[in-house]
């Protein structure tokens, strides 16, 4: 038993530990009022005064966590959270063996702040890797846009346009709305319309997000049916030292305004769009270029000139480079008692270097037709186009000039550090034309010779690159096809007609490499056609093939 | 015959022959693989001798040399050239002997420096 004297004694001691709690405290009766409520807890609930029910006072979770404990205790069950004036609450009951029970708040508002923002920051990460993912996944511009503008709208912005720098008077602009994207071209619209677009748009110097008024954006900046637009930015998207173009998020009116972390981590998203659509487009920049240089590379379409017949072969490597160092062109005689010129070059290197100077190459060669009466003339003028003091790149090439005289063919036969063509006689010899000359394009001055040459019907000149001779294979895979492989089978082709030959060379050099890697191979024939084929001199190339 | 193997990689070594002359012994293939880093070692090789009259390059190991290889070459001699170093090119394997006489480059390359006086372009 206990006196009434050590009980006071016991509540005024339990009263002082109760004031110094550094915790809100209160202190509930088993009827339902409150029976004490410190100073801290107080300043929360003002209204938590002695007496008064805890249905009127409590905040809703806190009554609900007081009303399950008095029903069925559950020790184990997570203390209850929520919010009090504002701040963030967890509460611990104590039960008195009265049947009171003590509600301890704690504060766990910067917790919760703390575990909040680290799942935003998770959430963001997550879902800028998968951005990078799907902006990556494609190498079209277009798409991108999409993709860029789509996510955009779903996860930083009610809607969101992506702009890409202006081609011409075009500007290419990707609306998304979070129900999907789409693109349109719009024609005079100046970026100076939208505040600060202009700037996003030029990429440099770099710019920082900029604020506009959304009164001040224009109609086709905001989807339609949006409704009225509340907050406005238009972030540059930066690219790999190209401009990639701007990124505009809106916010419909209801909606809160776009905070300082929203608009750094837009930035972020920004920048990947911004890397994903300059790749896009600067690779399909360089695929343009390789189009328009292969389309100036095809080996033109060949057949039969002024009475004398010309076939060609080419096969490109294999090893990935699109454009290969192996050339030939036939510029056909003006008038039938004109020589034609036939050329067979190969160009040192591969890709984008050897395209150039093959281009190089075959313009001037072509600027200098007027002068193909003089071979060596004609090199030597090429080799001064084509000397440059940054590099040592070269070219080696045969030319021929051709024309028919009664029933044979007339030929001056010029090598410029290529390998000598050869002839094939209508017995089956097979002999190597007697020219040779220096390589063209790094040496100061070259020389050269020019072979004088007659074929009879049915005889062939044959021109080739070393792509032919030196393919690699056979039944160990590792043979040269070699000068004397050819030769014997060129013994064969006596008579045949200019096609034929230069099928066989192809077929047999292209049977020998298999599936092994090999260089370019070209190979170009010149034929004096046999007696049957009386074909008027002056015809115009009909037929062939190009490649 | 794609496999990569000691023999096919270019291996380069430089041996002061005397106070004024510098062999580079070159072994592998000298192709468009390993052209730029032929032609940058040598390069680096006559930058960090001055006074140098003569570099031999040994081209006995050489197993192939294709386009690109010889471009190298060109590049190198042009070097020379301008340094008034002389270019030899020793121990020729037959293959870049009828490379050489093919591309009408033979004499250009071996000729002795006052033949060869020629100054490059300065376009």
């Amino acid at each position: 038993m206990v006196n009434s004297a050590e009980r006071s004694a016991d509540n005024a001691w339990s009263d002082a530990a109760l004031h110094a709690a550094p915790y809100p405290v209160l202190v509930a009766d088993p009827v339902g009022t409150v029976r004490r409520a410190n100073e801290a807890f107080g300043l929360l609930v003002p209204d938590a005064v002695e007496g008064s029910a805890l249905c009127e006072v409590l905040p809703d979770w806190l009554l609900l966590a007081h009303d399950r404990l008095s029903a069925a205790p559950a020790p184990h069950a997570p203390p209850p959270r929520g919010e009090v004036a504002g701040r963030s609450f967890e509460a611990h009951a104590t039960r008195l063996p009265e049947g009171e029970v003590v509600w301890w708040l704690t504060d766990d508002t910067d917790v919760r702040l703390a575990e909040r923002r680290l799942l935003q920051e998770r959430n963001r990460t997550a879902f800028l890797a998968r951005a990078s993912n799907e902006l990556l996944s494609s190498l079209n511009l277009d798409r991108c846009m999409e993709v860029a503008g789509r996510l955009a709208a779903a996860h930083l912005a009610d809607a969101a346009v992506v702009i890409a720098p202006p081609r011409g008077r075009a500007l290419s602009v990707v609306s998304a709305d979070g129900t999907g994207a789409h693109s349109r071209q719009l024609t005079g619209v100046a970026p100076e319309s939208v505040p600060g677009l202009a700037e996003a748009l030029r990429g440099f110097p770099p710019v920082p997000s900029r604020w506009i008024d959304p009164a001040a954006a224009p109609e086709w900046l905001v989807p339609e049916d949006f409704g009225p637009v509340g907050a406005m930015v238009v972030t540059p998207l930066p690219g790999h030292g190209v401009p990639a173009g701007a990124l505009v998020l809106l916010r419909r009116a209801h909606h809160a305004a776009f905070s300082e972390s929203e608009e750094s981590f837009a930035r972020l998203f920004a920048a990947r769009a911004g890397a994903a659509m300059s790749a896009a487009r600067l690779y399909a920049e360089q695929a343009q270029i390789t189009e328009t240089l292969m389309r100036e590379l095809l080996p033109p379409r060949v057949g039969q000139v002024g009475g004398v017949e010309f076939a060609a072969r080419y096969r490109a490597a294999k090893d990935g480079e699109r454009v290969g160092g192996d050339f030939y062109d036939i510029h056909p005689a003006a008038a039938p008692q004109d020589e034609s010129l036939v050329v067979l070059g190969d160009v040192c290197g591969k890709g984008l270097d050897a395209a150039v100077l093959t281009g190089k190459i075959r313009n001037t060669l072509h600027a200098l037709l007027p002068l193909s009466g003089d071979h060596v003339r004609m090199l030597r003028l090429l080799n001064g186009a084509l000397l440059s003091s940054h590099h040592t790149r070269f070219a080696t090439l045969v030319m021929a000039s051709a024309r028919r005289r009664a029933d044979r063919v007339e030929l001056r036969v010029t090598c410029a550090g290529h390998p000598a063509p050869l002839v094939v006689r209508a017995d089956g010899r097979v002999a190597e034309v007697e020219t040779h000359g220096n390589l063209v394009g790094v040496l100061p001055e070259i020389d050269a010779v020019t072979a004088p040459l007659i074929l009879a019907p049915g005889e062939s000149l044959v021109l080739f690159t070393d792509g032919i001779t030196e393919s690699k294979g056979g039944p160990l895979g590792d043979e040269l096809f070699g000068d004397a492989r050819l030769r014997r089978a060129l013994a064969h082709c006596a008579g045949m007609p200019a096609e034929a030959v230069a099928e066989h060379v192809q077929m047999l050099a292209t049977e020998w490499v298999g599936v092994n890697k090999h260089d370019d191979m070209a190979v170009v024939t010149v034929t004096a056609p046999r007696g049957s084929s009386r074909r008027a001199p002056g015809g115009t190339p009909t037929e062939g093939h190009g490649a | 015959m794609t496999d990569p193997s000691p023999a096919r990689i270019l291996h380069l070594s430089s041996t002061a022959v005397g106070p004024d002359v510098l062999r580079i012994t070159v072994r592998g293939e000298l192709d468009v693989d390993s052209a730029a880093e032929f032609q940058d070692a040598v390069t680096e090789h006559l930058a960090a001798r001055s006074g140098l009259r003569a570099l031999r390059v040994d081209c006995g190991g050489l197993v192939l040399c294709d386009s690109m290889g010889l471009s190298a070459l060109l590049m190198v001699h042009r070097r020379t050239t301008a340094l008034g170093v002389s270019l030899h090119l020793e121990e020729r394997p037959p293959a870049l002997d009828r490379l050489l006489a093919v591309t009408g480059t033979l004499d250009h390359l071996t000729a002795p420096p006052a033949a060869a006086a020629s100054t490059p372009p300065s376009s």
